[in-house]
């Protein structure tokens, strides 16, 4: 029996590759939020120790980033957090790594730093970036507002006139880490002139590109290959350690391995603390009439994602409702706290707990069902969004449903609460996969889906499986490098099985045209099956996939769209995330610990591929939205993070998983993604019942203490 | 041109000793090294020498007779799994010890380590405090014995001499009543945010005949006030008199506040959790 290399330990995780004559690096970090840097002397570093400063990189493009060029490989004139690299050293050993650190001087000058968005896009608070080229679709605006993203449907704010009631209320969420159990590892070296990195990254060309950029190399000349990570929930998107890894391998002539230390990993990229003011119009009826959402994402010292964090979140929090009059005002600001950047339930988490909230203090106050109150007014097959999208495949009634149907959802609804999302998918994207067959007879899926731990590869198996009507035995994935994989925009956004399933639908069909092609038929009268090809109807003919090895065939797969940042009109997803969550919970009045005492998620799950993946995926999922929900807030002093341990920052641990159930709601034309669907619904979900129980909670965690302390919810 | 720090496993308590002695503040003393482990990671310490202890001889038994004693180097894990503390009087002991962070770190914490450590943010502390548990001690001068509570002087601050070490725990016949609680304001493998150890005798006659109430984890060392008990003395435990211990803790009590609670979270918390500790005696 063929073990899974996870249990065997045989696995080779970013953090385990290695090759002859490596170097180690390590990274000297700034102590400071804010300073001046007024000298560096790296004099007493002992000479067989490589040493990269600012002076190293002055041929290199000065800033990269995947939307905002903001960030240096190391600091410049100026550090902006706590935990910005400064110096970055290889040497033979670890130990000798973490020795040249004590010996490199570095004089700093404080400066004063921000970190409150708000306060940061205020007159009187420092700029961080001087001057940047910002893309023409990012809407700077301001003292540190990286992006603004805008959205306006029907009347807006005048809309409220129509309303009977009207409510307003403030929320917040907390900076959160990704606490994947491998950290952040990258190995470069350089050979013939070619850049080689081996990384864990879910976003393979986007590290290609950037770099190629940085190094000002034409991409054919920089290799990204990715090897399985041990987790990375968003962490390991764009670049993060390849530019300082691939830096230190060219001024060092020798491969270079970097691995991040768990407290470096709390200062590296974390999750946005964000705050909402939202305002909710309805008639007495319930029918809700206009809303505005004004959001503050506090994206760090580096906008890294921000901008499209600030965007998705914006248009999250308008929730999965028919409401004519919307206005969205959402900014992504520079402070100086870690960056922020993607983080599993993107941008929705935060959305959705100030929306959701929001509906429930609605019902509350007219008196309403919140089940109804949802239903009333859920998006139904042919509505409009406030994007402007019609919206088809709807399913937010079905999740929702059978959400409340697992909590017994009736009169009673005492400690219950519900929660309903609708979450974007990437777009406008696209996607490549080629299908090879090898001299062993087997099909080849070439493709550039990575692994963090969510098992890829048998649902990639799947598909190509159904789709050539080979068994999954002849079928396996061939490595994840980007000279052997077609380009794929990345694996983020609960994308990858919806765009490979098309993807390789067509790749398939056009191998099946090949092969029939080679054995001169037409391709309906081809049979695929264990034996091989075959000819319908003519049992002679026959050949073995091996006698077939060396064709290939390509498919791809695109979405088109994208939101004018200042109207928020047009297409913001290509399909939809739909999902709902149910809770009933106890309160300690007098501690405030909360105990889960049913929680159960309905995902749209469209054609379910690998169920046992599937189901893995939505487990792990809803434990993340528990640890949002009740444990997770990382706690910064000016600047410093404070809890960054896991002694400190503290995850849910096995036990403090509750019994939980879901359900995939199944059907439509496609497989549709759900790596990430409960973690924005159950926090909300959780929240609504702990505010059914009595407190009034409108910022997370929930901690316990929070709770004692909330007002009465009534 | 890296310094290591000298690694030193002595194999008899006098050689480990002779070796405390002879290196002063550089010598850390390592046991299980869950404690050491996360100073030196986290580079808050920089040994010039560790004295590991593992490799000395008799300092992990466990004595179940007139008295429980504890070996020094008696892991969380033995003590909490040991058949023969289960059935005996102490198995509050056994229970306390299981309570700590998680299987992993309870196989490698030890007995000597979490009373060395001194971290207020622990459980067995304040239980041993309640129960009268003593630690006995050896040095270049002898031995010498004192009470658990006079051990652990305020936040990683102990009585323990440059030239000792911690040879066993011993705890006397628990009294009738024990119970220690275990406050968690997070997760189940967290650090206690509050800890109430209650030990009491209560006579045939219902009346509390002794009176012992510990609370940990909110200061820098277990704190106990006699006085606030003293309404129980004689008496029989009722609802009014547990919440007015309650009361009295959380007015006396110096509180903290950390990652796990507020200082003014933890007072609330006390009042609660000593007279939730004492209700059961008033049924």
């Amino acid at each position: 029996m063929m073990l899974d290399p996870r249990i065997t330990g045989r696995i080779q995780y970013a953090q385990d590759q290695h090759m002859p004559g490596m170097l180690h690096a390590r990274i000297l970090r700034s102590p400071y939020a804010h300073a001046r840097i007024v000298s560096i002397n790296t004099a007493a570093v002992p000479r067989d120790v490589v040493c990269l400063t600012r002076d190293d990189v002055t041929d290199l493009e000065p800033l990269y980033g995947p939307m905002v060029k903001d960030q240096p490989v190391v600091a410049r004139e100026r550090v902006l957090h706590v935990g910005d690299s400064v110096v970055a050293v290889a040497a033979p050993t670890l130990r000798e790594a973490e020795a040249a650190l004590e010996a490199v001087e570095v004089e700093y000058e404080e400066m004063t730093g921000v970190f409150d968005p708000v306060e940061a896009a205020g007159d009187s608070s420092p700029v961080l970036h001087e001057s940047l080229d910002y893309p023409p679709d990012l809407r700077p605006d301001g003292r540190n507002v990286c992006h603004r993203f805008r959205l306006q449907s029907g009347l807006g704010e005048d809309g409220f006139a129509g309303a009977d009631v009207v409510m307003e209320e403030a929320f917040s969420i907390a900076g959160a880490a990704h606490v994947p159990m491998e950290p952040h590892a990258t190995l470069a070296y350089w050979e013939g002139g070619r850049l080689h990195v081996i990384t864990g990254t879910q976003t393979p060309f986007n590290v290609r590109r950037d770099l190629a950029a940085l190094f000002r190399l034409p991409e054919e000349r920089v290799r990204v290959v990715v090897a399985p990570m041990g987790g990375s929930f968003g962490a390991k998107t764009f670049m993060r350690l390849e530019a300082v890894t691939a830096a230190l391998a060219r001024k060092s002539g020798r491969p270079v391995r970097a691995v991040l230390t768990r407290a470096e990993e709390f200062v590296t990229l974390n999750r946005h603390p964000a705050r909402f003011r939202i305002r909710l119009g309805a008639k007495r009826d319930g029918t809700f009439v206009a809303k505005s959402v004004d959001a503050w994402w506090d994206t760090g010292a580096y906008a890294d994602c921000g901008p499209s964090v600030c965007t998705k979140g914006g248009y999250a929090a308008i929730g999965p409702y028919r409401i004519p009059n919307v206005t969205v005002d959402s900014r992504c600001v520079y402070t100086n706290h870690p960056p922020a950047g993607a983080f599993r339930g993107y941008a929705a988490t935060q959305g959705v707990w100030a929306s959701e909230r929001m509906t429930d203090l609605m019902a509350n106050r007219l008196q309403m069902d919140p089940l109804e109150l949802r239903l009333q007014n859920l998006l139904r097959d042919g509505d409009r969004f406030a994007t402007g999208e019609i919206l088809q495949d709807v399913r937010f009634a079905d999740c929702l449903r059978a959400a409340a149907e697992m909590v017994e959802w009736g009169s009673d609804r005492k400690n219950k609460g519900l929660a309903v999302m609708l979450k974007g998918m990437q777009t406008p994207s696209r996607t490549g996969v080629a299908l090879d067959i090898d001299a062993g007879g087997r099909v080849v899926v070439r493709s550039a889906t990575t692994d963090m731990g969510q098992r890829p590869e048998p649902t990639q198996r799947a598909l190509a499986s159904q789709a050539l009507g080979l068994p999954m035995e002849d079928i396996v994935v061939g490595p994840n490098d980007t000279d052997l994989v077609p380009f794929d925009t990345r694996t983020t956004s609960s994308r990858s099985t919806f765009m490979m399933s098309n993807a390789i639908r067509e790749a398939a069909a056009e191998l099946r045209r090949r092969i029939a092609d080679r054995l001169e038929v037409a391709s309906e009268d081809l049979v695929l099956d264990g034996e091989g090809a075959g000819v319908r109807g003519t049992p002679g003919r026959r050949v073995a996939l091996s006698d077939l090895a060396g064709l290939r065939a390509e498919g791809s797969f695109a979405t088109p769209g994208g939101l004018d940042p200042d109207t928020g009109q047009g297409v913001a997803s290509s399909h939809w995330h739909q999902s709902a969550a149910a809770a009933e919970v106890t309160v300690d009045s007098e501690t405030g610990v909360t105990t889960i005492k049913r929680l159960h998620t309905s995902v749209y799950a469209g054609q379910v591929v690998d169920r046992p993946g599937a189901e893995l995926q939505n487990e792990g999922s809803t434990i993340f939205g528990i640890g949002t929900a009740l444990l997770e807030a990382i706690e910064f002093a000016d600047g410093q993070v404070t809890n960054g341990n896991l002694s400190d920052y503290e995850i849910p641990s096995i036990l403090d998983v509750p019994d939980f159930t879901y359900d995939f709601v199944e059907g439509g034309q496609h497989a549709h993604g759900l790596g990430e669907m409960a973690v924005p619904v159950v926090p909300a979900a959780i929240g609504n019942a702990v505010a059914a129980a009595g407190y009034r909670m409108l910022d997370l965690p929930m901690t316990a203490e929070r709770i004692v302390d909330a007002r009465p919810a009534r | 041109m890296i310094e290591e720090p000298e690694w030193h496993s002595p194999s008899t308590l006098d050689e480990a000793i002779a070796l405390k002695s002879r290196l002063g503040e550089a010598g850390v003393v390592v046991a299980g090294g869950t404690f050491t482990g996360i100073l030196v990671a986290n580079g808050l310490i920089k040994p010039k020498a560790f004295i590991h202890l593992a490799k000395v001889q008799g300092l992990d038994g466990i004595d179940v007779g007139e008295e429980l004693r504890l070996g020094a180097l008696t892991t969380h894990r033995r003590v909490e799994l040991s058949p023969s503390i289960r059935q005996s009087s102490w198995s509050c002991v056994a229970d306390c010890f299981g309570l700590v962070a998680s299987p992993r770190i309870r196989n490698q914490a030890t007995v000597g380590g979490v009373l060395c450590d001194a971290d207020y943010a622990s459980d067995p502390p304040t239980l041993l405090v309640a129960l009268g548990a003593r630690v006995r001690l050896r040095g270049r001068a002898g031995e010498r014995e004192m009470q658990v509570a006079d051990f652990i002087r305020d936040h990683y601050q102990t009585a323990l001499g440059a030239d000792e070490l911690l040879l066993e725990v011993v705890i006397p016949q628990p009294p009738v009543h024990v119970k220690y609680v275990k406050f968690l304001s997070r997760s189940s493998e967290d650090r206690p945010c509050v800890g109430v150890a209650v030990a009491a005798d209560i006579d045939e006659g219902g009346l509390c005949r002794s009176l012992r109430v510990v609370v940990g984890a909110v200061s820098g060392r277990p704190q106990e006030f006699p006085e606030a008990c003293g309404v129980a003395l004689g008496e029989r435990m009722t609802i009014d008199i547990a919440n007015e211990i309650g009361r009295r803790y959380s007015d006396l009590t110096p509180t903290l506040s950390d990652v796990r609670g507020s200082a003014a979270y933890r007072r609330r918390l006390i009042a609660v959790l000593v007279r939730r500790s004492l209700e059961p005696l008033a049924a």
